[in-house]
């Protein structure tokens, strides 16, 4: 998750400064960075693959020509999902004694945790909610 | 969306739909989160145990042991069929590996099923799939690129444990509608859900 150096860090500033509410879906930020950088990437970086940081290392190799709206997304699209995975990494340490309070009897797996902790939303702790809903899994 | 169905023309067309079992033609344009989640976890008992190195060898030996007309050739030695499964239709650069920014979103949409809590414990095979046009080795080869270019931007841009995916090329190996063997509902990518991750 290293952001490639140059413009894009300029644009990291920027993004970084606006409060997130929500993160993206994975579905949303793909649509995102097709939408914004799609002319870019079709005009610079045709033989490019997305994966890999590759397409990103493209992009910032030609940033004095890529659009400037392209640069913040892609930025804001990296933010979100960094932000989604550390939720996704950190529930069950965060929602650790909602989980014992509220879900007892629960057997762990196939996200049955998670399902009753969103059942439970009303009465779980607001770390874990936030949590809950940076990691998309509401 | 036909104009884009042409054969040479620069991509296949974009679609997703559900690997219907017994309507192969069945092409939706977009599918829900939910309907692939739903689509990628209805495990069955009699599921066969499928590696991604039996699979490799399965198509290889279908591509080597059966040479008539694509639409006598018998299925695939291993019945893929029985697995939980989504079919989604991915547009590549032609004769590349490239994914179009077109199919971003349909990549996304596949990883916010892979990263739902109700997958998250489980393992699953990426197949690439060709129509009859070109060889038969050039198909194998380019499919197992495109499932690999699949798996990159999952396992990386969209952040899913790359301990949960292997890809597969099946080239022309595994067609969804043997009667039209160039049809470009060939074309496409199927996700399998190949059981739980070994811990």
């Amino acid at each position: 998750m290293v952001l490639a150096a140059g413009l894009f860090a300029l644009a990291a500033a920027g993004a970084a400064t606006g409060a997130q509410a929500q993160t993206m879906s994975y579905q949303q930020a793909g649509a995102l960075l097709a939408k914004s950088c799609g002319p870019d990437i079709t005009k610079y970086c045709a033989n490019v693959n997305l994966g890999g940081g590759k397409l990103l290392g493209c992009l910032d190799a030609n940033a004095s020509k890529v659009a400037s709206k392209c640069k913040a997304d892609f930025v804001a699209v990296k933010a979100s999902i960094t932000k989604r995975v550390m939720a996704q990494q950190a529930i069950f340490k965060v929602c650790n004694a909602d989980a014992a309070r509220l879900c007892q009897g629960i057997v762990p797996g196939d996200g049955n945790l998670i399902s009753c902790l969103v059942e439970a939303t009303k009465v779980v702790s607001k770390a874990c909610n936030q949590t809950i809903t940076d990691a998309g899994w509401r | 969306m036909t104009s884009l169905m042409l054969r040479g023309g620069l991509v296949a067309a974009l679609a997703m739909s559900l690997a219907a079992i017994a309507v192969p033609a069945a092409a939706q344009t977009d599918l829900s989160n939910a309907q692939i989640v739903q689509g990628l976890q209805n495990l069955t008992q009699d599921a066969p145990v499928v590696t991604a190195a039996s699979l490799r060898q399965a198509a290889l030996d279908h591509a080597t042991m059966y040479s008539g007309p694509a639409a006598q050739r018998p299925p695939l030695a291993i019945q893929l069929d029985k697995l939980a499964q989504i079919n989604v239709q991915i547009q590549f650069k032609l004769n590349s590996a490239i994914i179009l920014p077109d199919s971003y979103a349909t990549i996304g949409s596949i990883a916010d099923a892979l990263h739902n809590p109700v997958l998250q414990g489980y393992k699953f095979i990426i197949t690439g799939n060709t129509d009859t046009t070109g060889t038969r080795e050039i198909n194998l080869k380019l499919s197992q690129e495109r499932a690999d270019a699949v798996m990159e931007a999952l396992t990386t841009t969209f952040n899913v444990n790359p301990a949960r995916l292997e890809a597969v090329g099946l080239g022309e190996e595994a067609l969804q509608d043997t009667k039209n063997p160039e049809s470009p509902v060939n074309r496409r990518v199927q996700i399998f859900n190949v059981g739980p991750l070994k811990r």
